[in-house]
C-alpha cells in the first residue's frame, strides 16, 4: 500500500493543529469568534444572478450581518446556496452557479467563516444538499446535470473528507437526489419535486454504499426525523411514516379533505418533534395567478391531516423551527430581485417580528 | 446548474438587428410662384424631430470599427449603458435610465426589436450592417412609434451614387483568444443612357469567437475574483440592396438582411453546453415616387434554445409583414425662410407567432398606426414640429402620442452658433408577444405602456479660429413612464402594469475639433448623469425599492475619444467610465463596483496600384480591467486583434 504523500502531509499537520489546540484548550479558554452562535439564514439568490449568500441573525438581539462570507473573504460565493451545514468546525455550502459546470463547494472555518478549502466544480454538478455523516466526514447529494429535456439523470451523493477538503468517493443513487438525513450510521437519501424518482436510498456511512432502497411513493420528499425516531417523507400527495429498522412504510396520513390544487410543501417539525407544520399553498386562476396559501400543523400520531385552521395565514418557501426556542422561523422572498424577509412566529403561530434577509432565505441553521 | 427550472424552461430569449431609411427634404425654389410645392428627397424622420438631440455617426468612424458590434461600438460613441451577459453574449440596452424594451431599433424604417422579447440583442448586430446611423435621444413615438420612450437607434442603407463603376471589399481580422472576423463584398454603381440610375451592395459577412481565455477566472485590484464562463459565438449575414433611380427621381428599392448568430455556453462539454440561436431574414421594398413613399417588408425572426446535443431545442418563429405609405407636401414661401413640411401616413403590421413557450399553434396579430408629422419653420432662427400618432390594435387601446418640437437659434452667425431646444412628447411601447401569449405567465389582459418625456437643450457651436472649433450641449429631461410591466413573483410571475419609473438626468456633450492641411486631432467627451427610479407602490414590499436607482443603471456614465491622424494614418483612443451598478431592486447585496475601460486604434491606409488597403490595429480593454457580466462572470480583459481590408475599383464604367 502507498501512502499519498499529500494526505499524509496533511494528516501530520492536522494532528499537529489538534494538538496544539488540546494544549490551549487545557491552560486557557478560546477566545470567541463572531460565528459561534446565531441562526444562520441560507439565502438561496436568484438563480440567474449567481448571488447566493448567507446571513447571520442573533436571535436575541436581532443584529443582522449579510453575506457573512464575503464580509470574510472579500470575495462572494459565485452562484446561488443550495445548502449550508457545519461539520466538526468546518462550515460546508453549497454553490451553485447558473452555468452548468461551474458548481463548486466552499469549506470555510464555521467560527470565523475564513475559507479552507474549495472542492472544485470538475467534482460536482448541481450539489443539493449536505448533512453530517461521520466525524470528519460529509455527504453532499448532488442532481448531476439535466437531461436535454431538463428531466433528472440519476444522482449522486460525494463523500468528502473534511481532513483532506477532498471527495473520496461519488455513491450512485435515485434521480432527483436532493434531502437527506443520517440516522446512525445510515443516511437517507430522499428526491425532489419533478423527479419522478419513487425510491430513497440508504446508504451505510461506515462503508459509503447502498446499503438498501425502499419504495416510498411518488417523488419522495424529506422531511425528518419525529421524537419517536420515524422518518417522515412526504410522496404522491400523502405524508409517511417509515420505520427506519424494519425498513417498512407504517401509514400513509391522507388529507382530510384533499385539495385538488393545493401542494404541500416547506417541511419543518415543532421543536418537540411530535408535530410537523407544513405550508398548503396553490396560484389562485381567478384571482390573477395569486400565490396563496397557508401552514398547517399536524400530530404525528394524527389518523388524517386538518386544514380547517392554519397555524399561519401565510405560505413560506422554508421553514425551520429553532430547536431552542421552539419558535419558527419562515423565508419569504417578495421577489428574487430584493431581499427577503424571515418572519419569526411563537410555537402557536403568533408573529413575533420580521426581520431581513438576502436574496432567497430558504434554509436555517440554529446554533 | 439546477433550481426554478421552470425558469430554464420559461427563460425568455431574443432576437435581432436593424437599420432606416434616411432623409432631408430639401426645398427647391422655383421662381416666379411665391409658393411652391417642393420635392422630398428621402424620408428621414430625423427631419421632424425638431427639438430632440439626435447624433449622426459618419461613415468614417463606422468604417474604422467595422470589425465591432454595435454593443461594442455605442458603449464609447454615447452615454447610453449596456447590459451585457459576457463577450459574445446577451447584450441589451438601457437608454436614458429605461429598459431594453424602451428604445426603438429601427432598419430602414422598420422597427425590427423582437416582437416576442421587444428588444434588440445588441451584440448580434455588426457595424458592418448598415451604412448610417443615427441615435436619438429621448421619445420620438409620434415620429419612430412603439418602443421609442427612451431613445431610438435609427440604422438606414444608403446607396453611393457618386461612385463610379463596381468596388470590392474583402477583408479579415484576427484577434486574441481566437477570435476572426472576415467580410467581402461589392458595391456597383450603372448608368444607363437614358439616365436610369442603377446601384447596389452585396455583403456577406462571418465571425467566430471562440474565446479561449485560458482562464478560468479573473481577480480585481481589491481581491474579487469573477469565474470566467467559457462560451463561443458564431455570427455570419447577408446583404443585398438594390435601387433603382430615375432621373425624375422616383426610386425603387430592395434591401435583404440575413443573419445568423450562435452562441454556445460551455461549448466544449455537451453534458452542460447551452445553445442559443438566432436568425433573422429581414426584406424591405421601397418605391418613391414624387413625393410618396410606399414600403412592404417582411421579417423573420427564429430562435432556438436547448442543451446539450441540441437536437430538440425549444423552437420560436414569428413573422411580420409590413406595409406602410407615406407622403409629404412640402411648401416654401418665396424669399423667405418659412417652410412647412407635413408629411402624413400609415403603417400596417400583421404577426404570426409560432412559439413553442406559447403553447403550440400559431397566434396572429395585426397593429396599425397612422400619423401625421409637420415641421415648421418660421424665420431663420425659429423651427417647430408637431407630430401625431395613433396606434391601434384588437386588444388593446395604446395611447395616442402627440409631441411638440421647438429649436431656436439665439445667435448664429459665421463663428458663433448658439441654438435652444425644447420638446414635450408622449410615448408608448405596446406589450410583446411574451408579455401576451407566454402560457401561463403572459396577460391577454396586458396593456401599452406610455411616457411623458420633457426635455429642453442648448447647443453651442464655435469656430475659434480657421484650424479650431469646438462644440458643447447640454440636455435635461424628465421621462416619466406609467403602466411600466413588471413579472410578478407575488403572481407566480405573471405579467402586469404595475410599475411607474421616472428617469430623469442631464447629458453634457463637447467636442474640440484640429484640422489642418492633412493633420486631424481632437477630443470629444460626453457625460451623463441617469436618475432612474420606481415610483409606484403596488405591494407592501415595493417601500423597499421605491425612489431607488434602478438595477444596472449607472448614476454616472463618461465616455470620451481622443484622435489624432496625419494623411492616410490616424490613432484612437477611447475611454468609458461606469459607476457602481445595483444588481437588486432594494440595493441590498453588494453593487457592482464602478469601473474605466480604454480602447485603442491605429489605422491606416496602404496602396498598392488600384488596390488600397486599411490596416486597423486594435487594443480593447487597455488596462485590462477586470469587471463583471450580468451574472457576475469576468468580462474580457486586455486583448488584441489584426485587421485587414483590400478595397478597389475593378471594373470601372
Amino acid at each position: 500500500m502507498q501512502f499519498n504523500t499529500i494526505y499524509t502531509r496533511s494528516l501530520a499537520v492536522s494532528a499537529l493543529i489538534l494538538g496544539l489546540n488540546a494544549c490551549k484548550s487545557t491552560s486557557e479558554p478560546e477566545p470567541s469568534q463572531p460565528y459561534d452562535t446565531g441562526v444562520f439564514v441560507i439565502n438561496r439568490g436568484n438563480f440567474f444572478d449567481n448571488n447566493g449568500s448567507i446571513s447571520l441573525i442573533n436571535a436575541t438581539t436581532k443584529a443582522l450581518s449579510f453575506d457573512i462570507f464575503q464580509i470574510e473573504n472579500v470575495n462572494s460565493l459565485a452562484g446561488g446556496v443550495s445548502d449550508y451545514a457545519e461539520v466538526d468546525g468546518k462550515g460546508i455550502i453549497l454553490v451553485d452557479n447558473a452555468t452548468a459546470g461551474k458548481d463548486a463547494i466552499e469549506i470555510v472555518n464555521a467560527r470565523t467563516f475564513k475559507s479552507v478549502a474549495k472542492i472544485p466544480s470538475s467534482d460536482l454538478e448541481n450539489p443539493r444538499y449536505v448533512v453530517k455523516a461521520g466525524t470528519n466526514k460529509a455527504y453532499v447529494t448532488c442532481w448531476d446535470a439535466f437531461n436535454t429535456d431538463y428531466s433528472y439523470k440519476p444522482g449522486y451523493v460525494l463523500v468528502i473528507d473534511l481532513t483532506t477538503n477532498k471527495v473520496t468517493k461519488k455513491i450512485a443513487v435515485q434521480k432527483g437526489a436532493n434531502k437527506l438525513l443520517v440516522i446512525g450510521n445510515e443516511a437517507i437519501v430522499a428526491t425532489t419535486t419533478y423527479s419522478e424518482a419513487t425510491t430513497i436510498s440508504i446508504i451505510d456511512t461506515q462503508t459509503d454504499a447502498i446499503k438498501q432502497t425502499v419504495e416510498i411513493g411518488y417523488e419522495p420528499q424529506l422531511i425528518g426525523s419525529d421524537a419517536n425516531g420515524k422518518v417522515w417523507f412526504y410522496a404522491d400527495g400523502k405524508f409517511v411514516k417509515f420505520n427506519l429498522s424494519s425498513k417498512v412504510v407504517e401509514s400513509r396520513i391522507a388529507f382530510a379533505s384533499a385539495s385538488s390544487i393545493k401542494s404541500a410543501g416547506s417541511f419543518t417539525f415543532n421543536k418537540e418533534k411530535t408535530a410537523i407544520l407544513f405550508a398548503y399553498s396553490y396560484a389562485d386562476a381567478a384571482d390573477n395567478y395569486k400565490q396563496k396559501g397557508e401552514t398547517y400543523s399536524f400530530g404525528i400520531n394524527d389518523s388524517s391531516i386538518s386544514t380547517t385552521k392554519p397555524v399561519i395565514n401565510k405560505v413560506f418557501s422554508g421553514l425551520s423551527t429553532d430547536p431552542n426556542t421552539g419558535n419558527i422561523y419562515g423565508g419569504f422572498s417578495p421577489s428574487l430581485k430584493q431581499a427577503g424577509y424571515v418572519f419569526r412566529y411563537q410555537a402557536n403561530g403568533t408573529l413575533i417580528d420580521s426581520l431581513k434577509a438576502g436574496i432567497g432565505p430558504e434554509g436555517f441553521l440554529f446554533k | 446548474m439546477s433550481f426554478v427550472v421552470y425558469s430554464v424552461r420559461y427563460r425568455i430569449l431574443f432576437s435581432l438587428l436593424g437599420l432606416v431609411l434616411p432623409v432631408f427634404g430639401y426645398a427647391q425654389e422655383i421662381a416666379n410662384k411665391q409658393i411652391d410645392e417642393v420635392k422630398v428627397t428621402g424620408f428621414a424622420t430625423e427631419h421632424f424631430m425638431a427639438g430632440l438631440k439626435v447624433q449622426k455617426i459618419d461613415s468614417a468612424t463606422l468604417a474604422r470599427f467595422q470589425f465591432q458590434t454595435l454593443a461594442d461600438f455605442l458603449q464609447f460613441q454615447s452615454p447610453i449603458a449596456f447590459k451585457s451577459y459576457g463577450s459574445g453574449q446577451l447584450t441589451s440596452i438601457s437608454f436614458r435610465g429605461t429598459s431594453a424594451m424602451h428604445t426603438a431599433v429601427l432598419w430602414n424604417g422598420l422597427n425590427i426589436n423582437s416582437p416576442m422579447a421587444g428588444q434588440t440583442d445588441f451584440s448580434t448586430v455588426p457595424v458592418l450592417g448598415f451604412d448610417e446611423m443615427s441615435i436619438q435621444y429621448g421619445s420620438a413615438a409620434s415620429c419612430v412609434g412603439t418602443d421609442a420612450v427612451g431613445g431610438s437607434i435609427l440604422l438606414s442603407s444608403v446607396p453611393k451614387w457618386k461612385q463610379k463603376g463596381t468596388n470590392f471589399t474583402i477583408g479579415g481580422q484576427y484577434g486574441s483568444f481566437d477570435n476572426y472576423n472576415g467580410q467581402m463584398g461589392l458595391r456597383f454603381v450603372k448608368v444607363s443612357k437614358s439616365g436610369l440610375q442603377f446601384s447596389g451592395k452585396t455583403l456577406l459577412y462571418g465571425s467566430q469567437f471562440n474565446n479561449h481565455f485560458n482562464a478560468t477566472e479573473r481577480t480585481d485590484n481589491k481581491g474579487i475574483t469573477y469565474p470566467i464562463e467559457p462560451s463561443e459565438t458564431a455570427q455570419k449575414g447577408f446583404i443585398q440592396d438594390l435601387y433603382l433611380k430615375k432621373k425624375n427621381g422616383n426610386m425603387l428599392s430592395l434591401n435583404i438582411w440575413l443573419t445568423d448568430n450562435k452562441l454556445a455556453i460551455q461549448p466544449d462539454v455537451i453534458v452542460f453546453r447551452e445553445i442559443t440561436q438566432s436568425k433573422a431574414y429581414r426584406v424591405l421594398s421601397a418605391y418613391q415616387f414624387g413625393n410618396t413613399n410606399v414600403k412592404a417588408g417582411f421579417v423573420k425572426d427564429i430562435l432556438d434554445y436547448g442543451t446539450g446535443d441540441f437536437l430538440t431545442p425549444s423552437h420560436s418563429e414569428t413573422d411580420r409583414y409590413i406595409a406602410r405609405a407615406e407622403h409629404e407636401f412640402s411648401i416654401k414661401k418665396k424669399d423667405s425662410f418659412q417652410q412647412t413640411s407635413l408629411r402624413i401616413g400609415g403603417e400596417f403590421v400583421h404577426y404570426v407567432a409560432k412559439v413553442d413557450g406559447y403553447g403550440g399553434g400559431s397566434i396572429t396579430e395585426s397593429r396599425q398606426d397612422i400619423f401625421a408629422l409637420l415641421r415648421q419653420q418660421f424665420t431663420q432662427k425659429l423651427t417647430a414640429s408637431l407630430n401625431l400618432r395613433q396606434a391601434f390594435s384588437t386588444r388593446y387601446v395604446a395611447p395616442f402620442t402627440p409631441s411638440f418640437g421647438l429649436e431656436y437659434a439665439i445667435i448664429s452667425n459665421e463663428k458663433t452658433q448658439i441654438k435652444l431646444t425644447g420638446n414635450i412628447a408622449k410615448s408608448y411601447r405596446l406589450p410583446t408577444l411574451n408579455e401576451r401569449y407566454w402560457k401561463v405567465l403572459g396577460n391577454l389582459n396586458i396593456q401599452p405602456e406610455s411616457g411623458l418625456n420633457k426635455e429642453i437643450g442648448a447647443n453651442w457651436k464655435q469656430v475659434i479660429s480657421t484650424n479650431l472649433n469646438a462644440s458643447l450641449g447640454v440636455n435635461v429631461y424628465h421621462n416619466l413612464i406609467d403602466n411600466w410591466t413588471y413579472w410578478n413573483p407575488d403572481k407566480g410571475y405573471r405579467v402586469e402594469n404595475l410599475q411607474q419609473v421616472l428617469s430623469q438626468g442631464f447629458e453634457i456633450m463637447g467636442s474640440v475639433k484640429y484640422l489642418k492641411d492633412k493633420t486631424l486631432a481632437g477630443v470629444s467627451a460626453t457625460y451623463a448623469y441617469t436618475d432612474a427610479t420606481q415610483q409606484k407602490v403596488y405591494d407592501v414590499y415595493a417601500v423597499d425599492i421605491i425612489g431607488k436607482q434602478l438595477i444596472y443603471v449607472p448614476l454616472h456614465t463618461l465616455t470620451g475619444t481622443a484622435y489624432i491622424g496625419k494623411g492616410d494614418w490616424s490613432l484612437n483612443i477611447q475611454g468609458l467610465y461606469n459607476s457602481e451598478r445595483f444588481i437588486t431592486f432594494d440595493h441590498s447585496g453588494r453593487p457592482f463596483p464602478s469601473y474605466f475601460i480604454v480602447n485603442s486604434t491605429v489605422s491606416g491606409k496602404i496602396h498598392f496600384g488600384k488596390i488600397q488597403s486599411n490596416l486597423i490595429f486594435q487594443v480593447n480593454n487597455l488596462t485590462d480591467t477586470v469587471y463583471p457580466s450580468v451574472r457576475k462572470n469576468a468580462m474580457p480583459g486586455r486583448s488584441f486583434s489584426m485587421g485587414l481590408v483590400f478595397s478597389g475599383n475593378v471594373f470601372k464604367q
